[in-house]
């Protein structure tokens, strides 16, 4: 089995029995708004109550301004709100709080405590990382990451301050340097997300696009086809 | 282990660097080093915790990480020090198994017996003193506060906040175990030398 085809075997003790986690890693990450007030996961459930229950996503808790009690929290209470949907719940930054929740798995930041380092809490969590650069995906895969994201690749506001986007060669560039799957980040549109699977990317991974729930389940199905086909 | 004696703990300052902080300390003969830095980034904090984790190791000290599990088991850190905002100490025990140290900062004997029935091999408690080394919202709780403390748990207890070489004498007259400091060594014109006078009278109190 490639590695890009990673069996995750997590799977979830609820009601209704054991639930299957999906064999492939899924095509669409979602980042959480960084708006969350406390542990309670207000916005959070809000996005996972509009989920479409077949749709297969990631979910990146990232709210870097709450304390460790509030994050792990959340970490419990959207672990709960996930349980009948197709979600992975990835904390960013801190194997382990989410390893003591029992979600699914880490996120580290580009500049995080490197992955190989944390091989005993990272036992059953899926790995991801952030990254900026060639030399930091390879990195990145070398010290054990699952997946990557990889950004920014269009121009965004939020991320202007860092330089100018990647671009899809950059992008591409990655994809065939690195076997484990990549995500695009980055002023990512219904409509750009089609190119970045075509730049050889596995999926994409978005936070304003997601950020307005009226607006939330349509453009996650729109972005779900558009990936599909 | 955490010494049977009266012993010393310097808590490196967020607004220095901090191993040459620790290095200084532990020459000064502190027995055991918390690195606390609320911002660094995660392999920042690896590879401070590494460096000051080799020191201690050579000075015989323990090494304690301020809130990051995670951080702490990648370094292979003695223990980890959590606040009551940190991660809930049952589950930081359940990570770091039951070789590593943990300690629990606590503000009330409520919450030091809670801190010991969730495994904390010790409680840090104050702030004892006025402090400018952290932005607090409640009164100093003097030194005879240490005494309830200490009457409602077993493991040792140590003190924090604003102790100096002109108080230190209280908190431990007071029956804590230790006492914690940051200002008192870090911002003292000679980091080491204070950190000796620190530890010479906390021997003179045994």
């Amino acid at each position: 089995m490639s590695r890009n085809t990673r069996r995750i075997s997590t799977t979830k003790q609820n009601n209704t029995g054991m639930k299957k986690k999906h064999a492939l890693l899924p095509r669409i990450c979602i980042v959480s708004s960084g708006m969350e007030a406390d542990g309670a996961g207000a916005i959070l459930g809000q996005q996972l109550k509009l989920l479409p229950p077949t749709l297969a996503c990631i979910i990146q808790i990232r709210e870097k301004h709450l304390d460790a009690a509030n994050l792990y929290r959340l970490c419990l209470a959207v672990k709960e709100m996930a349980i009948n949907t197709h979600a992975l719940i990835c904390l960013n930054e801190r194997a382990d709080i989410a390893a003591a929740a029992g979600v699914d798995g880490v996120h580290l930041q580009e500049f995080s405590c490197p992955p190989d380092r944390l091989a005993t809490l990272r036992n059953n969590l899926l790995t991801g990382k952030s990254s900026h650069s060639l030399d930091s995906a390879l990195e990145a895969e070398r010290c054990g990451s699952d997946y990557l994201i990889f950004g920014p690749i269009f121009d965004t506001p939020s991320k202007r301050s860092y330089g100018p986007p990647q671009g899809l060669d950059k992008l591409h560039a990655v994809c065939n340097a690195i076997t484990i799957p990549v995500y695009a980040i980055g002023g990512i549109t219904p409509d750009n997300a089609q190119n970045c699977l075509s730049a050889g990317a596995h999926g994409i991974a978005a936070l304003s696009l997601f950020g307005n729930t009226s607006s939330f389940c349509e453009i996650l199905s729109h972005i779900d086809r558009k990936l599909q086909s | 282990m955490i010494p049977k004696h009266h012993f010393l703990c310097f808590i490196t300052d967020e607004t220095m660097p901090p191993v040459e902080q620790a290095h200084l300390a532990l020459a000064g003969g502190a027995h055991m080093i918390q690195l606390r830095h609320k911002t660094a980034p995660g392999e920042q904090l690896y590879r401070w915790s590494m460096a000051i984790g080799e020191l201690c190791r050579q000075h015989q000290a323990l090494f304690i990480v301020n809130d990051r599990v995670d951080i702490a088991i990648a370094s292979d850190a003695d223990g980890v020090h959590l606040g009551q905002g940190d991660l809930p100490a049952a589950a930081a025990r359940k990570l770091l198994g039951t070789k590593k140290i943990l300690g629990v900062s606590v503000s009330s004997p409520e919450e030091a017996s809670t801190a010991e029935k969730d495994s904390a091999d010790y409680v840090g408690f104050g702030h004892i003193f006025p402090t400018s080394s952290k932005k607090k919202h409640t009164v100093p709780t003097g030194a005879e506060a240490i005494a309830e403390i200490r009457n409602s748990v077993a493991i040792p207890v140590i003190a924090i906040g604003g102790i100096n070489l002109d108080n230190a004498h209280q908190p431990i007259d007071a029956g804590a175990s230790a006492i914690a400091v940051i200002a008192a060594i870090s911002r003292s014109e000679n980091p080491e030398v204070a950190a000796r006078k620190l530890v010479t009278l906390l021997q003179q109190n045994r």
